[in-house]
């Protein structure tokens, strides 16, 4: 098999695979060699599934042989950040002390995909516990920092490290990571990925580590925002086993002709690296026929982040307290991390309850701001990704600017897709973000899939050594 | 960028609560933290991070104290902001408690 398989779309093997051109044994197997040989040069695996990869895909030949068809991912290998419990498989967290851990059935999302016919070919390296214990510099988890292929002297993003650098290499077609705050629009950003995350409750999180039980999303990280939305049509639902899930799906948007409202938040290209200033600008160029855009807009002037580092801290601390107890957090790998969560044991619970008080109204002014626009534009990060030996502070000295959108819109739970939009110094690549209201993931997704219809930076290839 | 006393502190509020939201907290100038970091802790966080220290006796060394306690005196400068926001008495938490009723 050629490189063209490893970077092709969803749509594209499934072409194949209708047309008999490829098995989905054949797949697996390629992309299960990609992972063992070329993975470990980006720190982007934790475990390859060959066994049950190679059963699932025996499985997909068979139906395909009786002339039964699941759909879209048929055939269609992926991975999961190993935040998901998957049966027969350590899951590991990103921890050192969770490295061994087993579960005895599959996480929600991992069972949609089985019965819509996917084979899991891997477990995804990620920052440990996603990042929950504060860390500030790339090497924080057991795996070692996550590598951008683009240029492996720097950091993959956070904390879905391992599903951005897999889809950016070609060892996986499409993965799945999670978001609190930005875990998967980062890495989608510093990996020259598409990452959609979704609105909160519409993906069941049952079988997820929780880090924030009332902020965690899980979403798909693909080659395209049409790739995106064929996954989560997939693992988007009501799920009794969560109680958050809400009774919505996701289904593929029809074509839009009529223009796109889209808010400019006030300085959000500004003060920021100028490479990505000019490709955010560039960007928006490109659909200049299609949208009417508002420059200068504000958010509600609200205490995001007073916010959300209450309801994480709390969150956090509870959701790992046999970790704070025995000691283990010292076990972790980034020594900030070894600390990290204790001070959380000084949070009051009338502190975290007003935080999640205010949160109500917060999310009626965000809405009612929100819905003045299709959608808001932003660069998905000021900079290009954070070289590997930097705290992130000092990654890019100087850059002081941008409109911060990916912390208050996870606090409110609403969706958010980053697609590739050009490259930036050291030939790493930036991101467009678009932000809408509370399940209007079908105008993210019109949107993305316009601006990748006209432009090629998505099928753009890093210097991945072939295998 | 100017940034308000505002803004700086919701910014200071973030980084204390989450420096994974790495550009996001660029408008923290390097020296307006470092300046924010020398200060002294305040009493209260000083206490806070002692309760700690005594909860697990032994297990934090002085650097590590002293992390903690800067940690938890960025939290408490951020709390006045949580209580500026209007909230009525009808405003409860965004979670509901469900009564459960297992099987007959």
């Amino acid at each position: 098999m050629t490189d063209d398989i490893a970077f092709s779309s969803i749509v594209g093997l499934g072409r194949l695979l209708r047309q008999k051109k490829t098995s989905a044994t054949e797949l697996a197997t390629y992309f299960l060699d990609r992972l063992e040989r070329v993975g470990p040069r980006y720190n982007a695996v934790v475990t390859v599934t060959r066994e049950r990869a190679l059963a699932e895909a025996a499985q997909a030949d068979r139906e395909s042989r009786q002339g039964k068809w699941l759909g879209p991912l048929h055939g269609i290998p992926y991975g999961v950040k190993d935040l998901l419990a998957t049966k027969g498989y350590p899951t590991s967290w990103g921890a050192a002390p969770y490295q061994q851990q087993k579960f005895e059935e599959d996480a929600t999302v991992v069972q949609r995909l089985g019965a819509a016919g996917g084979v899991l070919v891997a477990k995804l390296a990620m920052v440990e516990l996603a990042g929950g214990m504060g860390y500030n510099q790339p090497n924080a988890s057991f795996t070692g920092p996550g590598k951008t292929p683009w240029n492996p002297g720097y950091w993959s993003g956070g904390s879905s490290s391992g599903p951005g650098a897999a889809v950016a290499a070609g060892l996986v077609p499409f993965a799945i990571g999670s978001e609190t705050s930005g875990s998967i629009l980062t890495p989608a950003a510093y990996c020259g990925v598409t990452g959609l995350r979704p609105t909160y409750g519409l993906v069941s999180r049952h079988g997820a580590m929780a880090l924030a039980w009332t902020m965690d999303k899980l979403g798909p990280m693909g080659r395209t925002a049409e790739d995106c939305a064929i996954v989560l049509a997939i693992i988007a639902g009501k799920d009794p086993r969560d109680p958050s899930s809400v009774d919505r799906g996701f289904r593929m948007p029809p074509e839009r002709t009529a223009r796109f409202r889209i808010g400019i938040p006030k300085g959000a290209d500004k003060d920021i690296q100028p490479e990505v200033a000019a490709n955010f600008r560039q960007a928006l160029k490109v659909l200049e026929d299609r949208v009417e855009l508002v420059e200068d807009v504000e958010l509600p002037d609200l205490p995001y982040g007073a916010v959300a580092g209450m309801i994480i801290a709390a969150e956090g601390a509870s959701a790992f307290d046999d970790l704070l107890k025995d000691g283990r957090l010292s076990q972790l790998t980034a020594p900030e991390d070894r600390t990290g969560g204790y001070p959380a044991l000084a949070v009051s619970a009338p502190d975290y309850l007003r935080a999640l008080r205010v949160r109500r109204p917060m999310q009626r002014a965000l809405d009612d701001f929100l819905k003045k626009f299709d959608a808001l534009a932003v660069p998905t990060r000021t900079t290009v990704a954070t070289p590997l030996d930097k705290a992130f502070r000092d990654g890019w000295p100087g850059i002081t600017g941008g409109a911060n959108v990916i912390g208050p819109t996870n606090v409110v739970g609403v969706p958010g897709v980053s697609v590739p939009n050009g490259f930036g110094v050291q030939g790493l690549p930036t991101g467009l973000s678009f932000t809408t209201r509370a399940f209007d993931e079908a105008k993210l997704v019109t949107l993305a899939r316009l601006y990748q219809d006209r432009t090629d930076w998505h099928t753009r290839r890093p210097p991945v050594p072939s295998p | 960028m100017e940034l308000s006393r505002r803004a700086f502190a919701e910014q200071l509020a973030l980084l204390a609560a989450a420096p994974w939201f790495v550009d996001d907290l660029r408008p923290v100038l390097p020296h307006a933290l470092a300046q924010v970091q020398a200060q002294e802790p305040s009493a209260l966080a000083k206490a806070l991070a002692q309760t700690i220290s005594v909860r697990y006796p032994e297990r934090f060394s002085a650097d590590d104290l002293a992390a903690i306690t800067r940690s938890i005196d960025n939290r408490l400068r951020q709390i006045d902001r949580l209580y500026e926001t209007h909230v009525t008495n009808a405003d409860e938490p965004d979670f509901v408690y469900s009564v459960y009723r297992g099987d007959d």
